[in-house]
């Protein structure tokens, strides 16, 4: 068997470094721009770089039947399961749009969770191919991330019309 | 300088630090890029290690070497870079007037140092007192002045600070593990510093180099 020279060696470990360095490199550029804030995060996105990355469907529709009861704090808490990654564009739309039907009101919306709906439509958004979403659910009284995007920043913005009395007989959509 | 010291120690230890030095682990987790000052910083860092000679950029890129010892090299320089300006993120406040402050300190240090420290072992102990006691500033004290567990005495001191400097004077807390990371991370970064290439012309002595020598001491 032929042995390696001191110098090929040497090329070995350089190639194999450079390979390394270049591997772990574009690893921490990648963890930079997607900002995980959990290991569930880390993983799913991983997964979902490969076409992995599967939703829990028994979660999603415990989400969906505690949607349609109004309870929406379980509902997230049961849609967070079904996507821990938060890469389904789907289930952020549905984590908004509890948000939105949690956080409205007739007099006046809650700022806080009206934002945090914003947040969640605004990664639906992202994770959409070509950033379009249509949800076909005929429970929702708005079908597409933009329609949900723009009512929630209707509510954390202030306005003449917010002054508006007729506003106390508008509808939840 | 050992082929595998330069191709994968080096820059693995200094990665870890560009990883691990925008890691915020409080309120929630975050990666924090550099700013732009920390890259202003990190140059005159390395302006810093070449001239007290902790870094010898002949030893790892030069026309003497091949050309995979100078990618090698060039990995090392280019992670170094990026290991410097997350070392200087990761010990200043990201924002308000303690984030000015911090940074004008470490420029004027820095510029001081550039004029003033030669040799190597100098060198590194002056940076280990700038990086030591930032890291104590931000992780000891400003950590525990603004813990959210803090006691009052500690919170009417802040908020006296704070409406003293009119709100300008303000400081997030990134928690008590974030401060372990920060510890281990400046430690790997000293120890990647001594690791560097002393000097030479040359990292790595190849065999025929050696014999070349040889030949031309006996003649």
């Amino acid at each position: 068997m032929a042995t390696l020279t001191v110098e090929s060696r040497g090329a070995i470990v350089r190639v194999a470094g450079f390979a390394v360095t270049l591997g772990y490199g574009a690893l921490i550029v990648w963890l930079y721009s997607i900002q995980p804030q959990t290991v569930a995060e880390v993983t799913g996105s991983l997964s979902s770089t490969v076409g992995a990355y599967h939703v829990d469907a028994q979660a999603t529709s415990d989400a969906l039947a505690f949607f349609r009861r109004d309870a929406f704090p379980e509902a997230r808490m049961a849609f967070e399961r079904a996507d821990p990654a938060h890469r389904d564009a789907r289930t952020q739309f549905y984590i908004a749009y509890t948000y939105y039907r949690q956080g409205w009101g007739r007099l006046y919306s809650d700022d806080a969770l009206f934002q945090k709906g914003i947040e969640a439509v605004d990664r639906a958004i992202a994770l959409a191919p070509d950033h379009r979403l249509l949800v076909d659910d005929p429970d929702l009284g708005m079908h597409s991330a933009e329609e949900l995007k723009a009512e929630l920043e209707r509510g954390v913005t202030r306005e003449a019309s917010d002054f508006n009395p007729l506003k106390v007989f508008r509808a939840r959509k | 300088m050992t082929a595998t010291r330069e191709a994968i120690v080096l820059p693995a230890a200094f990665l870890t630090v560009t990883l691990l030095g925008g890691l915020r682990l409080a309120p929630a987790i975050r990666l924090v890029p550099p700013p732009l000052v920390s890259l202003v910083l990190a140059l005159m860092l390395m302006v810093c290690l070449v001239r007290a000679g902790v870094f010898v950029p002949q030893a790892t890129v030069s026309a003497e070497r091949s050309n995979l010892e100078n990618l090698s090299g060039l990995t090392v320089l280019l992670t170094l870079f990026a290991a410097s300006a997350q070392i200087f993120t990761l010990i200043t406040p990201e924002q308000g007037l303690l984030h000015a402050v911090f940074a004008i300190c470490f420029f004027i240090q820095l510029t001081t140092t550039l004029a003033g420290v030669k040799g190597r072992r100098d060198m590194l102990r002056s940076l280990a007192v700038l990086l030591g006691s930032a890291f104590v500033v931000r992780f000891v004290v400003l950590e525990g002045l603004y813990a959210p567990d803090g006691n009052l005495a500690k919170r009417v001191f802040t908020a006296i600070v704070e409406g003293a400097s009119l709100g300008s004077v303000q400081y997030e807390p990134t928690g008590a593990g974030t401060g372990y990371v920060a510890f281990v991370t400046l430690a790997l970064f000293f120890v990647g510093l001594i690791l560097l290439p002393r000097g030479g012309p040359r990292g790595y002595l190849r065999p025929h180099t050696v014999q070349d020598l040889k030949v031309s001491t006996q003649s």
